[in-house]
């Protein structure tokens, strides 16, 4: 039986009806078709479905949809407004702190969300706030140099 | 002076991947999509007796099922021994041995446990050492019909699919003339690449018979071609299309689970098919890294030269070796490691077993013996008397030295790398004792590897001028993450005066993009490199052609600069790339020549087999990359944990056409090879993986990371694009070894195994108490 | 994951009327962190799911001089570890909640959840067990206080009856000055299930000690903390602690780590938390 949910998502209002048995990473992807945020482990152990809900990073592929009923959802495309990118994507770029790119999504949304509750992080807190997203390519250290350039420059350009 | 080759340019891909543009192959959705799920062995060595998928096929919403039968045909890249789903036999746990294709995902898993088959348990192999012996079970009876590459030489009859051997010199008088000998034993277990993409591919079929593959795969081509064969079709009638990989490191290159959703799709009405992986999936039913066995004899004499070294290399393999086989063959080729010894005797051997399948995974057996050769050459240094990097110098392959097939070697940067590593971890300076309970120590690694590949195997690259000067490149080399996309851009600007944001690349799309062999092997700079070279120098030609019609002016008093085609003596005499993109327009207004279309193709020059008994072959590969890592690490003694504190690496990438890349593909080797130094291990028993997901199979984190220094040597490669090498693989291979000897520097134990967990750390150091 | 029935109560009386009419069909979504991986490997199918995060009274933290902390069992691990009074009055727990998982992962999963779950390696499990925490169970028959040692009856077995809920997990006060630490041992240093887990707290001439992952529910090693108690903590005695421990517990070897080694490890932690905690309470 589906269940009538209603949700902002990037900004926008959104209702939908939803089977309970649908994480809100399978909405977020089948339904709304933002696939930017990605499954990499189904089990909240590799952190690429990361987003914001009502601020605060959870693993989206550990949520069910219908728990979202009255939330705000933040996803990687929701941060930049199509024109300008958010402080924390230009500061990836700027470190080279993106290979494959799968798991960045992830990784920008947990460093947004740092970035938020803690202005001036240090190297342990943003490794610490990033241990639960998993990179195979880069090594870790650029996108933690790029996560603190961020902050430096106070989320600004 | 270079413009664009050797500046650190910003990835050409970085910003559709910062935000999440990139559309990964399970983030499409096609229009009538259907679903797709595998059924699974449950045991590692069993006869199918029979296949009853008439329940699942009964299901609401399922519309394919099929079993081994609809896709008989044995494929392989270098030894034709697997199906996409088993036929008659399953050989791993977890072997697909049916698949359905329905509405939904949940539909496609409800029918796969409707699938009912029998099986007839066979008497199973779990180790290589078991495999080899004569009374083993036989996992491929039929080993000796499978048509292979003739470098590989299976044994009939036996679970050996290859048998690469190495006979330089004379061993036993090399053993007779030593000083010492001393005999080692290593093993590395399987691992997993883990690269935070699972597995994906979609098929449809059309009605003209043609079929589309979406896949992540780093081979394209090889993709295309192990289908055309699987299906017994016209190469012209498949089009494989990799929209990006989510790293790849091995384990997306061949094929893995291509080859099944094409005969869900062939029943499937023309809807397209997807079958996506789980993370489970990805550990039990695609590419792991073999596991291998080491024993290593060396003899040396008192002053510390190396004169005789034998190596036995037994293989895990899995239950498929199509792969597995050139890995043990790059194993023997590569067998001592990069030293020069004048008597080596080395028998790398490929064994089947009832483990899940071995396959190419970065360094492609580099980092395994490794792990073995670079432990055994710090066990003798320190048996001798010797300083572990001193050993290493003196008995490093220079130029003018001779490999294990005797091929003798220039432009050979090991020893600049020895010393700029020494230089970088402060050698010299030991911190032992930290504290009671914290120790340090230093270890030291070199290695060297070759692009693993056959020898005529070649690369393409097109260039297409456009209108307005702005140039379309067209290659299947595949950016894994490892930024192809933006060197290859830049090598074509280069050349083409053009700038970087002025050129497009496309890759990844068979219909499209020219032949590439495979995007593996650390190859791509170089061979595709060259290609791109070659496609823009073609252009070029085109152009200084068609400009020199047009000023009346010889080619060779002509150039191209600045994206225009000028005179070196009259200045005024000068045309734009764009003006010339479609072709000359003469004085009359008659037009010549056409568009241009710059057309470039490499294979790397001279590269020729190996004798067959002795493996001596005057030059069996392209080019040998060389580089060196050293690591610092503290053990806490009383848990045994290892903090590996610092790495500094240093490789010789002949020309680092994008400086900033290079280092980053260094840190994410390290960083990887880390993991496989003191984390990672599949665990199996009796064929069953243990631990198939991120719970208990744990790689590094960001709280992992050590201190990292790096330089990049410049020895140019003679036939390598302005002397680039390949470094994407060798900067995961001597981090592992660099490690062990470490820790052994710390705590006086050897590890010979890996991981290196605290558990063996913290047993050894007991042992050693008692 | 299999179809079920999603409800979502705003009282304790109607979410404990469900649960007692659908028994083991029923399951309840709290954090999900652990319920969800369950239902997506299908080791867990309820018919009927019941989501209690809609009710207030569950999601409190509250703290008073006399009756100590209360929270109430949707409380997130991130909120119990940002909370300042948490912080201040009990940092062992505060500690402890920081380990658990990933940071994604306790935005999302609760203390009594933890508890719930009742994995033997749970890491909030001995730190509550050390600060003789209480249960606060409602049900059908009423409302009953569980003290924290007799919640765990087994691997993942919890002494819940149907129809029954945790309402909340009370850390009383401890008037006297104290300290306490959580150390645990892992394969990875962020983001790991815990080989052992010690929690040890120190409070006058009494030692109390906890450990979690070297039997089948974590447990006070009581008998270890008699060996300890008014004695002058030297080398000598730290070492028949950690024999005496290996006594009171029942290590195994799993896919995460060896018997032999766990026996070790609990040896070496318990020998560091003890100075540790002893330092602290001297300084």
């Amino acid at each position: 039986m589906k269940h009538k949910i209603s949700f902002t998502i990037n900004g926008d209002v959104k209702e939908i009806e939803i089977e309970p048995n649908k994480t809100l990473l399978k909405m977020l992807r089948e339904d709304l078709d933002l696939t930017g945020t990605k499954e990499g482990c189904g089990a909240g152990e590799c952190g690429a479905c990361t987003v914001l809900v009502d601020n605060k990073p959870v693993n989206s592929c550990l949520m069910l949809a219908v728990e979202v009923d009255g939330k705000e959802i933040l996803t990687i495309e929701g941060i930049s407004d199509g024109t300008n990118l958010d402080p924390i994507q230009e500061s990836f770029l700027k470190h080279n702190a993106i290979q494959c790119g799968y798991c960045t999504p992830g990784m920008v949304m947990s460093a947004k969300a740092l970035l938020n509750r803690n202005s001036h992080p240090t190297e342990e807190d943003v490794k610490e706030a990033l241990s639960g997203n998993l990179c195979r390519c880069t090594g870790y250290q650029r996108i933690v140099d790029a996560v603190l350039d961020s902050a430096k420059k106070g989320g600004k350009k | 002076m270079l413009k664009y080759v050797g500046k650190s340019e910003k990835r050409v891909d970085g910003i559709k991947k910062v935000t999440g543009y990139v559309r990964y192959t399970d983030d499409l959705k096609l229009s009538g999509m259907l679903y797709a799920r595998i059924k699974k062995s449950p045991y590692p060595h069993a006869k199918i007796l029979k296949i009853d998928t008439s329940k699942a096929e009964k299901l609401s919403g399922v519309k394919v099922v099929i079993t081994g039968k609809d896709v008989p045909i044995r494929v392989g890249l270098y030894l034709e021994d697997k199906t996409f789903l088993a036929i008659d036999k399953v050989r791993f746990i977890g072997e697909p041995v049916a698949a359905v294709a329905a509405e939904s995902e949940e539909i496609a898993e409800e029918a796969v446990s409707l699938i009912e088959v029998d099986y007839e348990e066979l008497s199973a192999v779990f180790s290589p050492l078991d495999g080899i012996k004569p009374d083993a079970p036989i996992i491929h009876e039929d080993l000796g019909s499978y048509k292979h590459a003739s470098i590989i030489l299976p044994q009939s009859g036996t679970n050996i699919s290859n048998h690469y051997k190495i006979r330089k010199g004379d061993i036993e008088k090399g053993f007779k003339e030593a000083d010492f000998v001393f005999e080692n034993e290593f093993y590395v277990p399987h691992i997993q690449h883990s690269a935070i993409e699972n597995h994906c591919a979609i098929a449809q079929a059309d009605p003209e018979g043609k079929i589309t593959v979406w896949a992540g795969c780093q081979s394209p081509y090889a993709v295309r071609r192990t289908l055309a064969v699987a299906f017994d079709m016209p190469l012209n009638k498949i089009r494989v299309i990799s929209p990006a990989i989510g790293g790849g490191f091995g384990a997306k290159a061949g094929t893995t689970l291509e080859g099944i959703v094409i005969p869900l799709a062939q029943k499937a009405n023309y809807r397209p098919v997807k079958l996506s992986f789980s993370r489970e999936d990805v550990f039990i039913n695609t590419f792991v890294r073999q596991g291998m066995y080491a024993r290593i004899k060396t003899g040396v004499t008192k002053d510390g030269k190396i004169i005789a070294e034998e190596n036995k290399f037994y293989w895990d393999g899995g239950a498929y070796t199509e792969y597995g086989v050139n890995i043990a063959r790059a194993g023997g080729y590569a067998s001592t490691g990069p030293y020069d010894i004048p008597n080596v005797k080395a028998d790398s051997i490929c064994v089947y077993t009832n483990h899940p399948v071995g396959g190419p995974y970065r360094g492609f057996g580099m980092s395994e013996i490794h792990f073995a050769i670079e432990q055994n050459l710090d066990i003798v240094a320190y048996k001798i008397g010797m300083d572990p990097a001193e050993f290493r110098k003196k008995n490093a392959l220079k130029d003018g030295s001779s490999t294990v097939t005797g091929q003798i070697l220039e432009n050979v940067g090991l020893i600049q790398c020895l010393d700029k590593v020494t230089e970088d971890i402060e050698w010299d300076k030991r911190e032992k004792k930290v504290s009671k309970i914290k120790y340090r120590g230093k270890g030291i690694a070199c290695m060297y590897k070759a692009p693993s590949m056959p020898n005529n195997v070649g690369s393409s690259a097109i260039v297409k001028i456009n209108e307005d000067g702005t140039v379309n490149l067209l290659v299947t080399a595949m950016d894994l993450g490892q930024g192809s996309d933006t060197v290859l851009t830049q090598i074509a600007a280069e050349v083409l005066t053009v700038p970087i944001s002025r050129i497009s690349i496309m890759t990844g799309d068979t219909d499209c993009t020219p032949y590439e062999w495979q995007t593996v092997a650390s190859r791509t700079t170089y061979c595709c490199g060259n290609s791109v070279k070659r496609a823009a120098e073609d252009a070029k030609n085109q152009m200084l052609r068609l400009a020199s019609l047009k000023f009346g002016i010889s080619e060779e008093g002509l150039e191209l600069k600045d994206e225009q085609i000028i005179s070196k003596i009259y200045p005024d005499k000068k045309v734009k790339i764009a003006d010339l993109a479609m072709g000359l327009t003469m004085p009359d207004g008659s037009g010549i020549h056409g568009p241009i279309i710059g057309r470039g193709a490499f294979i790397p020059p001279d590269v020729k087999d190996t004798d067959k008994e002795t493996g001596q072959g005057d030059k069996p590969v392209a080019y040998w990359t060389f580089g060196v890592q050293a690591a610092e690490v503290e053990v806490d003694i009383e848990t045994g944990e290892v903090k590996v504190l610092k790495i500094a690496a240093a490789y010789d990438a002949g020309k680092a056409i994008n400086p900033e890349l290079v280092c980053a593909q260094i840190e994410g080797g390290i960083v990887q090879g880390l993991g496989s130094a003191l984390l990672e291990e599949m665990k199996i028993k009796e064929g069953k993986v243990l631990n198939p997901s991120f719970v208990d199979y744990k790689i590094p984190t960001a709280g992992d990371v050590p201190e990292i220094r790096i330089s990049i040597i410049e020895i140019p490669e003679p036939t390598g694009p302005w002397g680039a090498r390949g470094i994407a693989e060798p900067c995961m291979v001597p981090t592992a070894p660099a490690i062990a000897n470490a820790v052994f520097d710390a705590i006086g134990c050897r590890i010979n195994s890996l991981p290196i967990t605290a558990e063996k750390v913290l047993k050894a150091i007991k042992d050693k108490m008692k | 994951m299999k179809e079920f029935e999603y409800l979502k109560p705003d009282t304790i009386e109607e979410t404990i009327s469900i649960l007692s009419q659908h028994g083991e069909k029923a399951q309840i979504l709290n954090g999900g962190t652990d319920l969800i991986v369950g239902m997506r490997d299908k080791i867990i199918q309820p018919e009927y799911l019941v989501d209690i995060k809609a009710i207030p009274q569950l999601n409190r933290i509250i703290y008073s001089k006399q009756d100590g902390l209360n929270i109430g069992s949707t409380v997130t691990l991130n909120e119990i570890s940002d909370s300042k009074v948490v912080q201040t009055h009990y940092p062992i727990l505060a500690e402890a909640c920081k380990t658990v998982g990933s940071y994604q992962v306790r935005n999302r999963a609760t203390l009594v959840g933890n508890i719930c779950n009742a994995s033997p390696a749970a890491d909030t499990a001995p730190p509550l067990l050390v600060l003789d925490a209480k249960v606060n169970i409602i049900g059908p028959t009423g409302e009953k206080i569980i003290p924290i040692n007799q919640f765990f009856t087994g691997v993942k077995k919890n002494i819940l009856k149907k129809g029954e809920i945790v309402n909340s997990v009370t850390v009383p006060l401890i008037k006297d000055k104290w300290t306490g630490v959580y150390i645990k041992q892992s394969r990875r240093k962020d983001v790991d299930l815990a080989t052992v887990g010690v929690a040890v707290v120190c409070v006058r001439d009494e030692i109390r000690i906890a450990l979690g992952a070297v039997a089948p529910i974590p447990v006070r090693i009581f008998k270890t903390e008699e060996l300890l108690k008014g004695k002058l903590i030297d080398e000598l005695l730290l070492e028949k602690a950690g024999e005496s421990a290996i006594t009171e517990v029942s290590p195994i070897s799993d896919v995460r780590s060896s018997k032999e080694y766990r026996v070790e490890i609990v040896k070496v932690l318990i020998r560091r938390a003890i100075l540790q905690v002893k330092r602290r309470y001297s300084a």
